[in-house]
């Protein structure tokens, strides 16, 4: 329609209890353009203007049945999603008659007499003012359908694919409908649980563009296996390219292991992270280190992960800086000392979440909330146990079938396929070839879930080969958990430095006659060791086993049809049957 | 206006002082107080001193400012943030993108 159309079809209504002066009125609008309706007093005024709901109503003051004040406030109080723009007409050139017009709801007052041509001025003028309303109005509805739209894709498509919403719990309140918070939870095959909270720079629409490449970088680097180090300078570079340089995301990535007993964790511009126990004392903070992701094209060189162990029966929080900056009537901050008495009942609660939620309520007492609040406590326990008690059910029921039909018959048969990795010197640093393994077997025999086990074999046998090969790292540090830390450091230190030595790995795929074979071997460059006192060592349930190190052989040595070493250790040869 | 700016006789220092809350709604006054300004080499100071609170959106116009400054070789200064501005700049560690003074 365009805006002449439109003029057409106004409909003023005349609201006098003159005859003659609703025919000047009306004269005057259909002049201007209008349709015209008219009413006889304020009650019928308002009766009329629920019939035929005009676009411009002429108000008389002085009016028997209900007079034009009361009528303007009863229209205005039905016409809550439109200007409806009201003009009084009076003979009363007062202060007083000004002020009450506008009281009333009156947009403006127009005092007898006036020439046609100021008549006509005053209608367009309120028109102007009417039209920019409507043009608000529909602008203001298409963005809250675009919010809408974004909240949904946010909640149904990104959010709803988290890992193990019913163990990780969230606590999500945006200040507007659509949150510049990102909480994302994924599974990584080796059994670590990856978690990010993220925090884009502002609220609404404009803050939450980059959370959908955000969302995918995320899970498909973490389901690929990929290290958390590794996702968070893949994550950097895109949103840098992806972003505006005034939009940035600060973010805590967290990568659980149950099984290491530790979590690994990269803090760029959240506030401090928090380890408590299973008393709801704090344990740890981890501050952060880094500014916020998106900022710098590159991640600053001295960027390392922090370490930090972790018991079974701890929790790890992440929160962004929305509840320790909300405000309460008299402008104070709930801050850090409040939420972490929370955390502490909500630990000893059994629900972190609705407890926090609860006491920030409770302190600001309805004020209007400024920023996202956001919060993700992580239990640090009971991951990898599920993950092993069902292989476990798993190769005991399958093993001595196919050690009886399956072991006489492969030895001397060809792999249908190998993949073959060198890797020398500065490249063992810099380059990860566990996602282009599990990439190989993706791509030539589809995904299933038994690869995430391959995975956590692979992950093992090659770290193996790396620390305590070509590093020639001792497991002994990793005895303690201070050493642990210890390790960890040394470790970055020596691949910082590394300029030598090799790791040269395959994999070779047989098909069975029910599932398949894939065999690993490994050879590094270091001195070996001596691998026949760690195979007695190593506990055969290792889910009843407290010491820190050697589980890694302990998990492959169950997840293995076969694990044998030679070259003194140097090289390793496993089976993972399926 | 809460911001404020200016420019040493030289033109080779500007100061631009943000007063009270540094946030979204000052974008556009923040963002003309430097605009104009494109003389190679010059420093830049942004005075928090009478700054209360900063979101991160004010951390984005610092970005901004950040590339201006860049874009013409010059030196960009945080100047005398509260101890509440300063743990934001903190958390933000925004003293490994620039100079932050007390």
């Amino acid at each position: 329609m365009n805006a002449l159309n439109k003029l057409h079809t106004k409909l003023a209504m005349v609201v006098d209890d003159s005859p003659v002066q609703r025919k000047v009125l009306s004269k005057l609008l259909v002049e201007e353009g209008y349709r015209v309706c008219t009413a006889v007093d304020g009650a019928n005024a308002v009766y009329i203007y629920q019939q035929e709901k005009p676009d411009l109503v002429l108000m008389d003051i002085n009016m028997p049945v209900m007079n034009g004040y009361q009528a303007a406030t009863r229209i205005k109080a039905l016409s809550v999603n439109s200007l409806c723009p009201m003009v009084f007409i009076t003979s009363m050139n007062t202060d007083q008659a000004f002020i009450d017009a506008i009281d009333a709801g009156g947009d403006g007052i127009l005092v007898r007499p006036f020439s046609p041509e100021v008549f006509k001025a005053k209608i367009k003028s309120i028109q102007r003012l009417s039209d920019m309303f409507m043009q608000l109005k529909y602008l203001q509805q298409a963005q809250q359908k675009d919010a809408e739209l974004a909240e949904q894709l946010m909640s149904g498509v990104i959010e709803a694919r988290n890992y193990a919403r019913e163990r990780i719990g969230i606590l999500k309140k945006p200040a507007e409908l659509f949150s510049g918070d990102i909480q994302l939870t994924s599974l990584s095959p080796n059994g670590n649980i990856n978690v990010l909270l993220g925090d884009f720079t502002g609220h609404g629409l404009r803050s939450s563009i980059g959370a959908i490449p955000l969302a995918e970088t995320f899970r498909t680097m973490t389901k690929k296996g990929f290290s958390l180090l590794e996702i968070v300078k893949q994550v950097n570079r895109q949103l840098t390219d992806l972003l505006p340089a005034d939009l940035f995301l600060a973010a805590a990535f967290v990568s659980v292991s149950s099984h290491e007993n530790s979590a690994y964790i990269f803090n760029a511009g959240l506030p401090d992270c928090y380890l408590f126990d299973a008393l709801g004392n704090i344990k740890t903070k981890v501050v952060s280190k880094h500014p916020p992701i998106g900022v710098l094209p590159a991640l600053l060189p001295d960027s390392s992960i922090d370490v930090i162990n972790v018991a079974n029966d701890d929790h790890l929080l992440l929160l962004s800086d929305g509840i320790v900056e909300a405000r309460n009537c008299a402008g104070e901050m709930y801050d850090f000392e409040r939420f972490e008495r929370a955390v502490k009942q909500g630990i000893l609660n059994n629900d972190i979440c609705n407890t926090v939620l609860v006491s920030v309520n409770a302190f600001c007492q309805g004020m209007t909330q400024e920023d996202d609040i956001s919060l993700i406590s992580i239990p640090c326990g009971g991951w990898q146990t599920s993950h092993i008690s069902r292989q476990e059910t798993k190769i005991k029921s399958s093993e001595p079938s196919y050690l009886e039909s399956l072991e006489p018959t492969h030895h001397n048969e060809k792999p249908e396929w190998t993949w073959r990795l060198l890797l020398t010197g500065k490249k063992l640093a810099k380059v990860n070839p566990i996602p282009m393994a599990i990439n190989q077997i993706h791509d030539i025999e589809n995904n299933d879930q038994h690869w995430q086990n391959l995975y956590t074999v692979l992950t093992e046998l090659f770290v193996n080969a790396l620390d305590h090969g070509v590093l020639g790292l001792s497991s002994e540090l990793k005895d303690s958990a201070q050493g642990f830390a210890q390790y960890f450091a040394e470790r970055e230190q020596r691949l910082s430095t590394l300029d030598s030595g090799f790791i040269d790995m395959s994999l070779a795929y047989f098909a069975l006659n029910e599932g398949g074979k894939v065999k690993l071997t490994f050879k590094d460059s270091g001195q070996g060791f001596n691998y026949q006192k760690m195979m007695q060592e190593v506990p055969n349930n290792i889910a009843n086993e407290n010491k820190l190190s050697g589980r890694g052989i302990g998990l492959i040595k169950q997840l293995c049809s076969d694990l044998h070493y030679s070259d003194k250790g140097s090289k390793v040869e496993a089976c993972y049957v399926w | 206006m809460s911001v404020t700016s200016k420019l040493s006789e030289n033109q080779r220092d500007l100061r631009i002082s943000v007063k009270d809350r540094f946030d979204f709604s000052l974008h556009q006054q923040f963002r003309d107080s430097y605009a104009n300004h494109k003389i190679t080499g010059a420093q830049y100071t942004i005075d928090l001193s009478q700054t209360t609170y900063m979101d991160s959106s004010a951390l984005g116009m610092i970005l901004l400012l950040k590339d201006h400054v860049e874009s013409l070789k010059g030196k960009l200064i945080i100047d005398k943030p509260n101890s509440s501005v300063k743990k934001i700049l903190e958390i933000a560690q925004f003293h490994r993108l620039m100079d932050v003074v007390e």
